[in-house]
């Protein structure tokens, strides 16, 4: 069966790319347009295996989002891919505390987001 | 414009449109409502959020040019918001409102598939000048990424990691690695698999054999599910680099323990192709990161713990050793690049000139630095491009050429530290005390003038530092101290010129002895509140000593003001770090070179100037409401110096005025400057003896378009026009 991944971000044609993409190469895509849609797709899926998340986004922030995600007993093992900018170092530290160990800079190539979602979860 | 996009993405770019088209109108409205309710944290985040999510779609539909621009305003947004940056409204709202605008009319371009029209270009080369200029100078490193090119900058997944599908033809033969892996505790716990680390590496290669380490694994009864014991042993075959196999451990790496060595049968290969390099002056680690057996990270990171190891034991093991000891590259080709290093030392043969004649060599270099400027802008104005690329390609050259050249005058700093262990010897022993002296980085080089200038100042604080620093053996003792006392001199390289340390295990500075002393002195107000620094830099106050009884040794109170001169007139700087019963540091930063500065070139009336880049602060606009005399900058007063009166020249009637914040250490003061035209490399030219003394110049340059500038004294701004404020307004300085 395929693998689930959800993305989050505020925009919603980054979301539309990511989706051709990851379906392109055989997952299957949840989208939320926030932390608190993030979380909400979460409780309601029966399972996502993998969750890209941006770190500036309104109502929650990818920080604050992730350290939920810790609290969700089914998901507390689930791995992240956090979407920064070159210039949040601060951020980075800050979400490597919360746990988060997979990053990928924006702006990027669909292909490279590809390549980090293949060595956290094959199709 | 005609952009090539995938027909699967053509919807996404719909969206795209209509995104960045409700993110501007929202920008808009908050620009807009600047003026009547002011900008909120939250409104700021939402300004830099639109930026920012822009941008992120723009990258991925490839449009780099519109990422370029988002990339510019995300990083003023940025700063604003984390307060590296002041918000002028005056000046920020329209240039943000014009920014909005002009995104708006690329998006409409791109929707239209219109080509874009001269003027739109000309404005988008405007708004980008205007967003770097009211971009405060910002320490090196920190710059902006060079423009874009077709890849995004600095992405963490480097487009390599993307594995060649396997049918491709290879173009060499897959070479064979072992690769040692040792997943960390806490790896599912980071919510990652061991396993698709695997399968994503079979991806790449071949996995030839592959073990299973168990010997981790606790008894049963103590078996954490949650945590994770496993790791591999695994012979691989691929035509993968050893940079991009680590690459996919990218997300782990902080956590698991990996070394990826390339398997023992090819070693007699890459001894092969250390042999095989280039006849020239390479470091041991740089060697074997040319031949691909060691990543540039491992380099760092073997060169981090050597360093670490230095500052925490004060004992110094080799890179090689390093190397081996954390199984980063196998020993024999550790011994094979030695080997090949010291061949090419024995292959440099020295020669001997006159240095007279290398300081004539060097002038004429900088004559031609000069000379090419002028050319490249000349060649600019003439609008041809074939004339400017020749040009642009002059240029490199002469800046290398200026490179070589500049190289030719550094010595070792060992030749001047020669001088310290008989004069730390002949100290101790007039003093009575048991002291040691050690020296690291006597390979760091620095311009043989400098070096000339630098040995009386280092002198009297290695005497200062044995004098008053270290204490009487018997004083350590009862302190728990090894009743050697210790003085380490120190020299190397950091980002923007040359550190040099003094450094003793000696009982500190006292600063409530500091701090009374100055205020006997009158060098400050009783009730002013003082941070640690700026009580210890107290002693480099002219006539300051707080020695109870002058010795013979490190002078009368005369020594650290002068030490402190001699350092500001070679371009230096000069702070100290103390903690009580644990000794002093003193650090010395100096200026990789004399003779050629970066400058930032104003106009004062009809004059051009030069202010020192590494002296600029930060630019802004005058206000003109402004008493005279200061300026309220972030509820501090700046001490302002009208520049075209102070030097007596006619200000243009009408001309906007701007002003820049130099400084020095903790001293800071604005000068009121006309025009800024940029950043420009300069070449130093001493005044003549006529007006050697001049008030406030320094120096003189001639800039690429053949005219005189002189070089603004920083120091002796700071020094003259500083201090009245202090007595002004004592309570707000602090």
């Amino acid at each position: 069966m395929a693998k689930t991944i959800l993305i989050v971000d505020d925009s919603a044609s980054l979301r539309q790319v990511v989706r051709i993409a990851l379906e392109g190469a055989g997952y299957e895509v949840l989208e939320a347009g926030d932390g608190v849609q993030g979380l909400a797709q979460l409780q309601a899926a029966p399972r996502v295996h993998l969750i890209i998340s941006d770190v500036n986004m309104p109502n929650m922030d990818g920080i604050t989002f992730l350290k939920n995600i810790k609290q969700l007993p089914n998901y507390k093992f689930t791995p992240v891919i956090m979407l920064t900018t070159e210039s949040g170092d601060e951020m980075k530290q800050e979400g490597r505390a919360a746990g988060a160990k997979a990053w990928v800079v924006k702006p990027f190539q669909p292909q490279q987001l590809l390549a980090a979602v293949a060595k956290l979860v094959l199709p | 414009m005609m952009i090539d996009i995938d027909p699967a993405l053509q919807g996404a770019m719909e969206t795209f449109f209509e995104e960045s088209r409700d993110l501007l109108q929202e920008m808009e409205q908050i620009l807009l409502g600047v003026e009547t309710h002011g900008l909120e944290a939250e409104q700021l985040n939402a300004l830099f959020r639109a930026a920012h999510t822009i941008k992120g779609s723009a990258g991925l539909f490839g449009l780099d040019p519109l990422v370029r621009f988002t990339h510019r305003l995300e990083n003023l947004l940025d700063r604003i918001r984390a307060g590296q940056q002041a918000f002028a409204a005056e000046q920020m709202v329209p240039l943000l409102l014009a920014c909005a605008d002009h995104l708006g009319a690329y998006l409409a371009m791109l929707q239209g598939a219109e080509p874009f029209q001269p003027d739109f270009l000309a404005e988008d080369v405007r708004l980008l000048e205007a967003l770097e200029a009211v971009q405060q100078p910002q320490p090196e490193g920190s710059r902006l990424p060079a423009p874009v090119s077709n890849r995004p900058a600095s992405p963490v997944v480097q487009p390599a990691d993307t594995p060649a599908p396997a049918d491709q033809p290879q173009a060499s033969q897959p070479a064979s690695w072992h690769i040692s892996l040792r997943f960390g505790v806490d790896t599912f716990r980071d919510g990652m698999d061991p396993l698709s680390f695997l399968q994503y590496l079979r991806q790449m290669g071949e996995i030839l054999g592959l073990v299973t380490l168990t010997d981790q694994l606790p008894k049963f009864a103590e078996l954490d599910p949650e945590s994770c014991y496993l790791g591999f042993e695994i012979a691989f075959a691929s035509t993968a680099s050893k940079a991009e196999l680590a690459a996919v451990f990218d997300f782990v790496k902080d956590s698991c323990t990996l070394h990826i060595l390339p398997s023992h049968d090819r070693l007699p290969e890459y001894l092969r192709m250390i042999e095989s390099l280039p006849e020239a002056d390479h470091k041991l680690g740089e060697i074997l990161v040319a031949v691909g057996s060691l990543t540039p990270e491992e380099l760092q990171q073997a060169l981090g713990q050597q360093r670490e190891e230095e500052d925490r034991s004060g004992q110094h093991h080799p890179l090689g050793e390093i190397l081996v000891a954390s199984q980063m590259v196998q020993e024999p080709l550790v011994q094979g690049a030695l080997a090949k290093q010291q061949q090419q030392r024995a292959q440099r043969q020295m020669l001997r000139i006159h240095a007279e004649e290398l300081d004539q060599l060097v002038d004429l270099v900088g004559e031609l630095v000069i000379a090419s400027a002028g050319n490249r802008l000349r060649a600019q104005e003439e609008e041809r491009e074939l004339r400017v690329e020749a040009a642009v390609q002059v240029a490199r050259l002469v800046e290398e050429i200026r490179d070589r050249a500049l190289h030719l005058r550094m010595i070792e700093v060992n030749e001047i530290y020669q001088r310290f262990p008989r004069v730390v010897r002949d100290t101790a022993k007039q003093l009575g005390k048991d002291i040691r002296l050690e020296i690291r980085g006597e390979q760091t080089e620095l311009d043989k003038s400098m070096a000339e200038k630098i040995v009386d100042p280092l002198m009297h604080l290695v005497r200062n530092a044995m004098d008053h620093g270290i204490e009487p053996a018997a004083t350590r003792q009862a302190t728990g101290k090894d009743p050697q006392g210790r003085i380490l001199l120190q020299a190397r390289h950091d980002a923007s010129g040359i550190l040099i340390e003094v450094q003793d295990d000696g009982a500190g500075l006292q600063r409530d002895k500091i701090l009374r002393k100055a205020i006997e002195k009158g060098l400050v107000q009783e009730d002013q509140k003082l941070s640690d620094a700026e009580v210890f830099a107290l002693i480099f106050a002219p006539g300051f000593s707080t020695a109870e009884k002058i010795s013979d040794i490190s002078g009368r109170g005369v020594g650290m003001d002068v030490v402190k001169q001699n350092i500001e007139s070679i371009r230096g700087s000069i702070d100290i770090e103390s903690q009580p019963g644990q000794g002093t540091t003193i650090r010395i930063r100096l200026p990789l070179t004399l003779s050629i500065i970066d400058g930032f070139v104003v106009r004062i009336g009809k004059g051009l100037f030069v202010i020192p880049s590494d002296a600029v602060e930060e630019c802004l606009e005058y206000p003109q409401v402004e008493a005279a005399g200061y300026l309220q900058l972030r509820g501090q007063p700046l001490p302002l110096l009208d520049l075209a009166a102070m030097f007596q020249v006619e200000q243009d009637a009408g001309s906007r005025r701007n002003v820049i914040v130099v400084g020095q250490g903790s001293e800071r003061i604005g000068v009121l400057v006309g025009a800024i035209l940029g950043n420009q490399q300069t070449v130093i030219k001493p005044l003549g003896r006529l007006f050697e003394s001049l008030p406030g110049i320094s120096a003189a340059t001639i800039l690429g378009n053949g005219e005189l500038a002189p070089i603004l004294d920083i120091a002796h701004l700071l020094q003259h026009h500083t201090r009245p404020s202090r007595t002004a307004q004592p309570t707000s300085s602090s």
